[in-house]
């Protein structure tokens, strides 16, 4: 699991964004599956090399987010809640991408029409054409 | 849990203030960095903290009482420069220590000192500025104190004794031990504390979680078509900290609020609004004054 989490404390995204944005894409991934336990605090914050109040604000809020869950005493896991918390987890890190790129769209003063285009273009790259795989 | 409030804080050496009306709460059970350009104070407000400086007024408190020497036992400092005495070895300096502080464990102090590479038969004389450095921190770190205050307690260490201290500092926080360290090596502070103050001219300019930090304080950036726009009232937003421009490009520093101004800068006619990051030297560099901030210096030189 430490494996699969790296922090750069450099860089201008809070340290505790940056291990929530990890840890769901790792649940995304299937890295980490239904209730999979997740390192302690104390263990994270020594493996990362960063303060524990951070990683403990992180697990806070993953807890808020429902991705994980922590019982007193046992630890924190991943939900378990029945079905596969991934592609929800997924489908929330799809949206977040998709956010970024339309607001810089727009920013540069795109409009609705010439976005659709652009999207339906990068959608065929990167997903196939479906005209053509029809045919 | 050993929280230390310094309230209005003066130090006046001769004619003039090192430290000059500082007021700063720090959290117990954590690890709180202190930032500033040097002759800032910072180590005049250790000396305070320690009892090792006399304030000219103000006060310090822990867990609301003033300091006493029982107390002495439950604070362990690294000094800017090393206290060791030339002519004893690393070994003789543990044992002075274990007589000092009953806490003390020389088991403790020599298991550092392995980490860290130190021998411990070598004379103090004999030792590198960063080995000096690491026997500092590993006499702290031994004494098993409540609160550590490290002044550049990774000073002349290698990058990989760096991340030791580091780790000893997670460590003891993680044990609800409070840590108050000072570097200059800001990457270290960015990593290891929770929350940070900058001191500039023996005053406290900013204080906070240093996440809060990162996620408030932002560049909101755009461009005009021309060069004839208005911002509308977005200088006089209280969220705005400076507004830079350069022809048709404004880059505007907001402490808060950055999706807000960014609607509003891009609803006064500018394109490509951008929101972007800032680290902590960003961060630091903006907060303190300008006649100390190198960037600063680099940026009138270069436009001249």
């Amino acid at each position: 699991m430490p494996a699969v989490l790296t922090v750069d404390p450099r860089s201008g995204v809070p340290i505790y964004l940056q291990i929530v944005e990890q840890i769901k894409r790792s649940v995304a991934l299937g890295v980490l599956q239904n209730g999979e336990q997740l390192p302690t605090v104390k263990q994270l914050a020594l493996d990362l090399t960063v303060n524990p109040n951070t990683v403990a604000r992180a697990y806070r809020d993953l807890e808020r987010e429902q991705v994980i869950e922590t019982s007193p005493g046992r630890g924190s896991f991943v939900r378990d809640g029945g079905p596969a918390e991934s592609p929800r987890v997924a489908a929330e890190i799809g949206a977040d991408a998709l956010d970024v790129a339309l607001r810089e769209a727009k920013s540069v003063g795109l409009g609705r029409s010439e976005v659709r285009g652009l999207f339906e273009t990068a959608l065929a790259r990167w997903f196939g054409d479906n005209e053509a795989i029809t045919e | 849990m050993s929280s230390i409030t310094i309230s209005n804080l003066r130090k006046i050496y001769g004619r003039s203030a090192a430290v000059d009306g500082l007021s700063l709460e720090i959290p117990g059970a954590t690890v709180f960095g202190l930032l500033g350009p040097n002759g800032a104070g910072k180590t005049t407000t250790f000396k305070c903290m320690l009892g090792l400086a006399r304030p000219t007024s103000g006060e310090i408190r822990y867990d609301g009482k003033i300091l006493t020497p029982s107390m002495f036992e439950r604070i362990a400092y690294v000094p800017e420069r090393s206290v060791l005495y030339d002519w004893m070895t690393v070994e003789e300096h543990v044992e002075m220590n274990r007589r000092a502080f009953a806490s003390f464990s020389s088991a403790r102090a020599f298991e550092l000192l392995a980490t860290f590479n130190v021998e411990k038969h070598k004379r103090a004389r004999a030792l590198s500025k960063g080995m000096r450095t690491a026997v500092m921190v590993a006499l702290a770190f031994a004494q098993d104190a409540e609160i550590l205050v490290l002044d550049e307690p990774t000073g002349g260490l290698d990058p990989i004794n760096q991340r030791h201290v580091l780790s000893l500092m997670i460590n003891e926080a993680a044990k609800g031990r409070s840590i108050i360290f000072s570097s200059h090596q800001i990457g270290q502070v960015e990593r290891a504390a929770e929350q940070i103050a900058v001191i500039d001219r023996g005053r406290v300019v900013l204080q906070g979680l240093v996440d809060d930090l990162k996620g408030d304080r932002k560049i909101v950036e755009g461009i005009f078509p021309d060069t004839a726009y208005t911002l509308d009232g977005i200088a006089s937003d209280a969220r705005v900290a400076r507004v830079d421009r350069t022809e048709r490009i404004v880059r505007i520093l907001v402490t808060a609020g950055a999706d807000e101004i960014a609607a509003r800068l891009s609803a006064s006619g500018a394109m490509g609004v951008r929101i972007l990051d800032l680290n902590l030297e960003d961060i630091f560099l903006y907060s303190v004054s300008p006649g100390t901030a190198t960037a600063d210096i680099v940026a009138k030189g270069s436009s001249s």
